[in-house]
């Protein structure tokens, strides 16, 4: 019989150990902790849904497994188990398996003792996802695996991964080995285009014209201090149409604390900001634009002080179009199997779709 | 994906009315691809729109649209986000709409609610050391921090003689939870009954810790923090946990989060050792939390009791603070 299969009363345990967690490494699963907007939670998750879905697709998983967000890599971690995995997002992280070079997108065979290791991503990109078949086995909170650290809960205890974690697995039967093909893959850039829908706050009422054409039309950079709550931009006086916030405040980026949309861009004082996905769930600053749902993965990738961004207008229809393309790019059949191969899953050639 | 030439409209209104039968005017805006954020009446502090987004999301709640995957309140708003492959975003504003045209005249309407009553220490060692530290690490010289407290700079833009009147102002007021959000459990109260017409800047820039259970008002909204995190509310005190997740204390045991949209909020009087004392009881399943339940019928409080307009509901006829500490 094969020697391989996880769960054979002689195997290891299905184990993942941290060797190197890197700036920060969290657990998450998707869509996340969905649902608890009203009590002051966003989903969590992973910020770029798309790789992080692509590798548990990849890893033979379930959308609902948990897996790894490596944010910038520099991380290295053993396995303690056969299994099946699949790192897919930022390039330049030359991750290596065994010292054996991975491919990102393509599914790798892994054995006990095996070490994977990343060096820092040089981008594009900025974070790295790790699927292992049978998932991150952490306990579920408030319906998720995913951490958010402001209410410490989800993950290991509430927190990033740190060196010497055990991460425990779940079991799965051998899946075969896939990839995604190139022409299905998301293209990485270090200037980006962000698809956004007007509003709530961004009809006349609020920016005038010359407002709305400066934001879609400059070229704004990603500010350092970014991170899974938010993107922010570089500051910039925008065209408003009121002189005020009225009673809400004295700038007029104030309104009266709203519910904010994942993915919205919020403008606080000059300041514009794309909420991520353990953003504010509310607020006192309008929200002029949001991302296109089928677009909000590009937040997961675009570099903290170095890369830049413009924003597009698209229509409701165009968005709802983009994110049935998404959806067409990540289902199961889309994927090409590749021959069996060696621990690393050297590729057999393989014809795209 | 589609080509270029999809005209987009030049707003983000997706459907409005005006006010009619005893109900606000609502504008429903597009707010991305998956949601839709419902805004009631004027850009106005008036706690009638408030008791319209409850009386909604209880409505909501009773005959939920498909696809209907979250809904938020905000002040006078409510976000709503949809699962596009159950519905069609116009059906999903049918569905509200009809909802809202249902709903009577506030003032024949009782909405659920508890009276639930927290004991608060002013000044207290904890808030005052958050003071203390954005002092040395972040802002030296903001006039909000002098003395190492927001307590004196709370009572001065007030008007008010002193830290007395400042206490017997937020003891005296009843708190009404206008929506829970931001971060996980955080309460935004606001006064309903009493004499409190409280206001004051937020902090500028924000501050970078709060302890846990730390009170303080930013605009005219008293908040709690359910938990360490930064922050940009004036402190003025402590009280007890407003969330636990891992349910040390019964009073969590179905929900993590003390406090929910409708809620009234009292605080009485409580030293800082006898504070800490509770707060250890609360994590060793001692103390029982008290709360009652409570309807609040809303006749007596939609004619003119409730803050109306965009000046202070004492009649004083001067702006709320807004903004940020200069």
């Amino acid at each position: 019989m094969n020697h391989g299969l996880r769960g054979d009363a002689h195997d290891e345990a299905p184990e993942l150990e941290i060797l190197v967690p890197g700036v920060q490494t969290t657990v998450q699963d998707h869509p996340g902790r969905t649902g608890l907007q009203a009590r002051g939670f966003f989903p969590s998750g992973p910020v770029d849904g798309f790789a992080f879905r692509a590798a548990n697709l990849l890893a033979g998983n379930d959308p609902r497994h948990a897996g790894l967000e490596i944010t910038q890599g520099g991380f290295a971690a053993r396995f303690r188990c056969h299994a099946r995995a699949a790192l897919c997002g930022a390039e330049g992280a030359a991750p290596t398996l065994g010292g054996e070079p991975v491919p990102l997108w393509q599914t790798f065979a892994v054995r006990p003792g095996d070490e994977l290791v990343c060096e820092a991503a040089k981008g594009p990109g900025f974070r790295l996802y790790l699927a292992v078949s049978g998932g991150i086995d952490v306990p579920e909170v408030l319906g998720s695996r995913s951490v958010h650290t402001l209410a410490g809960i989800g993950g290991v205890d509430g927190r990033p991964v740190l060196r010497g974690d055990v991460l425990p697995l779940g079991r799965a039967a051998e899946a075969p080995l896939l990839r995604l093909p190139q022409s299905l893959r998301p293209a990485y850039h270090t200037h980006w285009e962000l698809e956004v829908v007007r509003g709530p706050h961004g009809d006349p009422g609020f920016l005038t014209a010359e407002g709305w054409r400066e934001f879609t039309s400059r070229t704004w950079r990603v500010d350092l201090n970014s991170d899974r709550l938010g993107v922010k931009l570089d500051a910039h006086a925008l065209a408003w149409a009121r002189p005020d916030g009225g009673v809400a405040g004295g700038h007029p980026s104030n309104v009266l604390d709203v519910s904010y949309p994942v993915g919205g861009v919020t403008v606080i004082g000059d300041v514009p900001t794309v909420l991520g996905p353990d953003g504010p769930t509310s607020g006192g600053y309008t929200v002029i634009a949001t991302l296109a749902h089928a677009c909000l993965w590009k937040l997961g990738q675009m570099r903290p002080g170095r890369d830049t961004v413009r924003f597009r207008e698209i229509s409701l229809a165009e968005a709802d179009a983009l994110a049935a393309h998404t959806e067409f790019a990540l289902q199961r059949g889309r994927l090409e199997r590749l021959e069996p191969a060696g621990p690393a899953g050297a590729a057999a050639p393989a014809a795209p779709v | 994906m589609t080509g270029a030439g999809v005209p987009v409209p030049e707003h983000a209104v997706l459907a409005a009315a005006p006010a009619a039968g005893g109900r606000p005017s609502v504008t429903y805006r597009q707010a991305g691809d998956r949601c839709v954020l419902v805004e009631y009446g004027p850009p106005e502090l008036d706690l009638r729109l408030n008791f319209h987004v409850l009386r909604m999301l209880s409505a909501l709640g009773a005959d939920p649209p498909p696809g209907l995957l979250d809904a938020a309140p905000g002040l006078r708003s409510v976000l709503l986000c949809f699962d596009p492959s159950r519905t069609a975003r116009t059906a999903l504003v049918d569905h509200l709409h009809t909802l809202h045209e249902r709903q009577p005249d506030l003032s024949g309407v009782t909405l659920p609610s508890r009276r639930v009553t927290l004991p608060l220490a002013f000044d207290d060692t904890a808030t005052r050391e958050a003071v203390v530290r954005y002092a040395r690490t972040i802002r030296p010289d903001a006039s909000n921090t002098r003395g190492g407290n927001n307590i004196d700079y709370i009572a001065a833009q007030n008007g008010l003689p002193g830290r007395d009147a400042l206490y017997e102002a937020i003891l005296a007021t009843e708190w009404w939870t206008a929506f829970t959000g931001f971060a996980p459990g955080l309460p935004f109260l606001f006064p309903l009954r009493g004499p409190t017409a409280l206001s004051v800047p937020k902090y500028n820039p924000t501050r970078a810790w709060t302890p846990e259970g730390a009170v303080g008002i930013g605009g005219p909204c008293v908040a709690i923090y359910p938990a360490e995190s930064p922050g940009s509310y004036q402190l003025f005190g402590r009280t007890l946990p407003v969330s636990d997740v891992f349910a040390r204390n019964r009073v969590f045991g179905d929900d993590p989060f003390l406090l929910r949209a409708g809620d009234r909020v009292r605080f009485t009087l409580c030293g800082e050792e006898e504070l800490l004392e509770l707060r250890r009881q609360v994590l060793e399943d001692q103390y029982v939390y008290r709360i009652e339940d409570a309807p609040l019928a809303l006749a007596a409080h939609v004619r003119g009791a409730v803050p109306g307009g965009t000046g202070h509901p004492d009649g004083s006829g001067r702006a709320w603070a807004g903004g940020e500490v200069p």
